[in-house]
């Protein structure tokens, strides 16, 4: 807090964002590619970027993405500490269980900061 | 760049009368002229500025996606470069994401992934919570992209609503939905239809529409435009 409004643009230009948090989250990724995580299903006051028909899911990581601030901090200008986020693969049967079984192969994934996964 | 004219205009040269400029303005827009009157008032940007980002806004397009998918189908470096730093790939197709309008800020996230398809695997883009998509390489989404019903129920019934865009898959290929929620932002590539043998960059750019790169079709000769959605008329209208 006690940034002043052009100080996402300061930090974001010539580097983009979130390329201008590379390094802020304190150490390395707690999670690495295929990893089996499950979303926790975290109360979300006020905001989150964490879809409800995530939660509780078990998946796997595909991606690990970048840093940032995590949406529920960065929503009110809470900017100076990062978090590791992850692009997790799910099976479609693992979040919808009424999903077809003619299809069971097919996925979906979305992305989550680290807050919201924990080791399976 | 063109823009991507896939709505009906009415010029005022057929039967119609020339539409007025303005029929009603929304709350929503009533609300943007005044933040951008108090805006302007605080010095905050100028007139100026906002016409330039304005004229910006308006030309961008899907263009640059589809030549960047066209380039990889043609050069398997390039691919590899789209497939790992998105970001810097664009550069090639003419768009800095770093400094897309030529003037003032960065775009507001710079991470894109571009989600390659294979002959077993298709990709299809949504934004759940909004409509998350990435404008300087892809313009503005279309309309049906923010709508509720292609966001709540393409992450649930994939399947039925790509076959709603005409596209039907066999249970063999994975539809693998990236529900776009964070910084990153994606354009799928699909994969090099058959009957392109021999054929030019831009003959392959014109084939990659805008609905190939989010995802709800797939490129095929001779196919250059997006899909016209059939408009269903109430078959017993509110009258207000």
């Amino acid at each position: 807090m006690g940034h002043d409004k052009e100080h996402h643009a300061k930090i974001a230009t010539g580097k983009g964002d979130p390329q201008c948090f590379i390094g802020t989250a304190g150490g390395p990724s707690k999670f690495k590619v295929g990893d089996r995580v499950r979303i926790k299903n975290l109360p979300d006051i006020f905001y989150t970027r964490t879809m409800v028909y995530t939660r509780g899911a078990i998946g796997e990581i595909a991606v690990v993405t970048h840093e940032s601030p995590a949406p529920e901090d960065e929503a009110w200008g809470h900017v100076d500490h990062s978090e590791w986020f992850y692009i997790v693969r799910f099976k479609q049967k693992d979040l919808w269980p009424e999903y077809p079984d003619d299809f069971p192969n097919d996925t979906l994934q979305t992305e989550f900061s680290e807050r919201w996964l924990e080791s399976v | 760049m063109s823009n991507d004219h896939d709505h009906d205009h009415d010029h005022g040269h057929g039967h119609k009368p020339p539409a007025p400029m303005v029929e009603e303005i929304s709350d929503f827009e009533a609300l943007e002229i005044a933040v951008r009157e108090l805006s302007i008032e605080r010095g905050l940007f100028t007139a100026e500025d906002h016409r330039r980002f304005t004229e910006f806004a308006e030309h961008i397009g899907p263009t640059p996606a589809a030549r960047m998918v066209a380039k990889a189908w043609l050069d398997p470096e390039y691919k590899k470069l789209c497939l790992t730093d998105g970001i810097k790939a664009s550069l090639a197709v003419g768009v800095d994401w770093l400094n897309p309008t030529g003037f003032g800020t960065p775009s507001d996230y710079t991470d894109l992934r571009v989600l390659e398809d294979t002959p077993t695997r298709h990709h299809v883009v949504v934004c759940t919570l909004c409509s998350c998509y990435p404008r300087p390489i892809l313009g503005f989404q279309p309309e049906w992209y923010r709508t509720p019903n292609y966001r709540r129920r393409l992450v649930r019934w994939p399947r039925q609503v790509l076959a709603e865009f005409g596209l039907m898959l066999p249970p063999e290929v994975e539809v693998r939905v990236e529900d776009s929620n964070q910084k990153c932002r994606f354009i799928v590539m699909p994969v090099r239809p058959a009957g392109t043998d021999g054929w030019t960059e831009d003959q392959l750019t014109e084939i990659v529409t805008r609905d190939c790169l989010i995802g709800v079709t797939l490129p095929k000769p001779g196919k250059t435009t997006n899909i016209k959605l059939p408009v269903h008329h109430a078959v017993n209208p509110a009258n207000h």
